[in-house]
């Protein structure tokens, strides 16, 4: 996923890895030279040691092993001599029957010679002349304690540095989360906007998000705006064409009309033509659809209203009744939801016998809306005709087919689905199913 | 029953100012909201038919005002804005019922006999009926036993009124000015001569006379 926090992470720990590799081992690196130089000086004075332990004797040179320390004496105790001059040749005793490949270049030998018992050896050799012979001193030392302890030295940077990479790990993934704050905030507000639990984003922002969040809301106020205005205009379009519809619809009775049945029938089929067609596109015109859903609807808010309203108009003894979960918030615009409930229930209401409920469930990927009544219902075979577009199952009452053509039109644009059921009160049940718009994370 | 109605588009209000008339109601028709305002919480309308986009004064709004004065006169909302969203603003406004343009005359005159029974607690019956008679508004006759009992049309809205209070002690000058609008010149002998031609059909026990107070339509067994 793509991850501000992630990138900034991954950067950080690799820049701080490579970083702290090469200074751990550039600092090992200065510091063996500066040991090796040491001990160079170390066994350069060993040599002279020796040399002054080689005394002449009967013989010629003779190796005087008072004058030699312990650790030559010693086996495989690390440290170890060969001198070699024309005629002879000694060896310490610590090497005891093993022998090295001893180097034959003058000075410290750059590489580490393999001694005996897995020791590794760091030699010198230095030419001297005696009693007028020429002498060859080599001197190795074990080097292993020391690579050892480098080793050591090593692991433990290394640990060391994995402290940091995860305390500077925290440390930053602190500082991005403290820093992102505002944009986290700006997230869960937009989550919020897309839920219908909010019409503006805060304006209380860092500098640096202030144009985004500005826009946001200029372009929801812009939204917001549009809607209303030409939702305005349509109000005003249909008031311009019903008004006198109305009164031509008032003219059929009249009695010059009376006398002429033929005619009378033609104009008021055309004239229902006329209002079917003008309510319906004015219906489908006022529609919020998918785009956003403004202040949402409150069901808790906006169904006791809608619950009156039908109580009002249809005023038959029915027992009207809703469910919805506590504080439930449909992401949906208000006016949309309020077409397509109202409806819906206008339907029911028309077709119950005594009782029309309204239940709402969430999903976990959305919303469920139950419609139920007493009434008739609707045959199966008849049922798929009735979700279709426009389709009018009875002429007879008036609204039934436009009001469920809106219906269809506004779950469509919704991307929902819808059904026909049999109720267990007994009469017809439409059953809509909504995905919410996920606020992805 | 004297209407109150409130339409700006004239050739409507024309066409419902005749077949409300022929249905027996006395009719005030006003066409701007600030006069419809004053005039439906000066005069004692029985029912008020209004339309919500008036000049002068948004209906919705002179219906917010009447309803904040405390005018409890049941008020027909009949327009053309029909979307849920509106209807449930119209309720709220204190409307007691909503029909959207176009409708059929016949729904209309429906609503308002309906919404007037309601208002005198008579509602969810098909016809009206009180004091052992039935009252058939839409043939305008009347019904004992189930014998039809033909009326004029003076005769039937005053027997209408009558019904709708039943029992209730009614002045003459109370019935004139729900018998007759703005206009009709209110002659109180007409309402006395009316009243004795209801008691020569319908029996005279039917309306009480009380001497100096008016009179009462009674609740016979």
């Amino acid at each position: 996923m793509n991850s501000l926090q992630r990138r900034l992470g991954l950067g950080l720990i690799a820049a701080l890895l490579v970083v702290g590799l090469i200074l751990l081992q550039a600092s090992l690196w200065l510091f063996e030279a500066g040991l090796r130089r040491s001990m160079e000086t170390d066994l350069r004075e060993e040599t002279e040691g020796l040399l002054v332990a080689l005394v002449p004797g009967a013989n010629g040179l003779q190796l005087d092993s008072q004058r030699l320390g312990p650790r030559y004496q010693r086996a495989f105790s690390g440290h170890y001599f060969r001198i070699d001059s024309d005629s002879h040749e000694w060896r310490s005793r610590s090497l005891w029957d093993s022998d090295l490949d001893w180097p034959t270049q003058d000075g410290l030998h750059p590489e580490l010679v393999d001694g005996p018992q897995d020791q590794r050896l760091l030699v010198y050799r230095a030419a001297y002349r005696r009693g007028g012979q020429p002498l060859h001193i080599s001197v190795a030392h074990d080097y292993t304690p020391i690579l050892d302890s480098f080793q050591q030295v090593r692991l433990g940077g290394l640990t060391l540095l994995g402290v940091a990479l995860l305390a500077f790990g925290l440390l930053q993934r602190l500082a991005v989360r403290t820093a992102l704050r505002p944009l986290e905030s700006a997230r869960a507000q937009i989550a919020e906007l897309q839920q219908g639990r909010r019409a503006q984003l805060d304006t209380h922002v860092p500098q640096e998000l202030q144009p985004l969040v500005t826009q946001i809301n200029h372009l929801l106020t812009q939204t917001d705006e549009t809607l209303k205005r030409s939702r305005h205009a349509i109000g005003n379009l249909g008031h311009a064409l019903k008004t006198p519809l109305a009164v031509l619809t008032g003219l059929l009775d009249s009695e010059a009309l009376a006398a002429q049945p033929a005619l009378r029938q033609q104009l008021e089929e055309q004239l229902g033509q006329i209002r079917q067609r003008v309510s319906r596109e004015l219906s489908r015109a006022r529609l919020a659809g998918e785009g956003q859903a403004g202040g949402g609807f409150d069901c808790a808010q906006e169904l006791p209203a809608l619950f009156a309203t039908l109580a009002a108009i249809h005023r038959r003894d029915l027992k009207l009744d809703w469910q919805a979960p506590p504080d439930c918030h449909l992401p949906w615009e208000r006016e949309d939801m309020l077409e397509l409930l109202g409806n819906l229930l206008d339907n029911a209401c028309k077709w119950a016998h005594s009782q029309v409920r309204l239940g709402i469930a969430t999903l976990p990927d959305g919303y469920r809306l139950r419609v139920d009544d007493d009434g008739p219902g609707i045959p199966v075979d008849r049922r798929d005709t009735v979700c279709q577009r426009g389709a009018r199952l009875d002429e007879g009452l008036e609204g039934h087919g436009l009001g469920l053509g809106i219906v269809a039109d506004i779950i469509s644009a919704w991307r929902g689905e819808w059904q026909l059921q049999a109720s267990p009160l007994g009469g017809l049940r439409v059953e809509i199913r909504l995905s919410a718009v996920s606020p992805g994370r | 029953m004297r209407l109150l109605l409130v339409e700006d588009h004239v050739p409507l209000a024309d066409q419902l100012l005749a077949d409300l008339k022929r249905h027996g109601y006395a009719v005030d028709w006003l066409a701007d909201g600030r006069d419809a305002e004053y005039q439906g919480a000066s005069e004692p309308y029985d029912l008020v038919v209004l339309d919500l986009g008036l000049p002068g004064k948004p209906g919705l709004d002179v219906l917010r005002a009447w309803r904040a004065r405390g005018l409890a006169t049941p008020v027909l909302i009949l327009t053309a804005r029909d979307s849920w969203a509106e209807r449930i603003d119209g309720l709220k406004a204190g409307a007691d019922d909503y029909l959207t343009k176009p409708f059929h005359p016949e729904e209309l005159l429906l609503r308002i006999q309906a919404l007037l029974r309601r208002a005198h607690g008579l509602a969810n019956q098909p016809l009206l009926a009180t004091g052992g008679l039935e009252l058939d508004e839409a043939r305008q006759e009347c019904r004992r036993d189930g014998q039809s009992i033909a009326l004029t049309a003076g005769e039937f809205r005053l027997l209408r009124y009558f019904m709708l209070h039943p029992g209730q002690l009614l002045s003459k000058s109370q019935l004139a000015e729900h018998l007759y609008d703005g206009e009709t010149e209110r002659d109180s002998n007409v309402i006395e001569v009316l009243v004795n031609r209801l008691r020569g059909k319908l029996g005279r026990e039917i309306i009480e006379t009380r001497r100096g107070q008016g009179y009462r339509f009674g609740t016979r067994p």
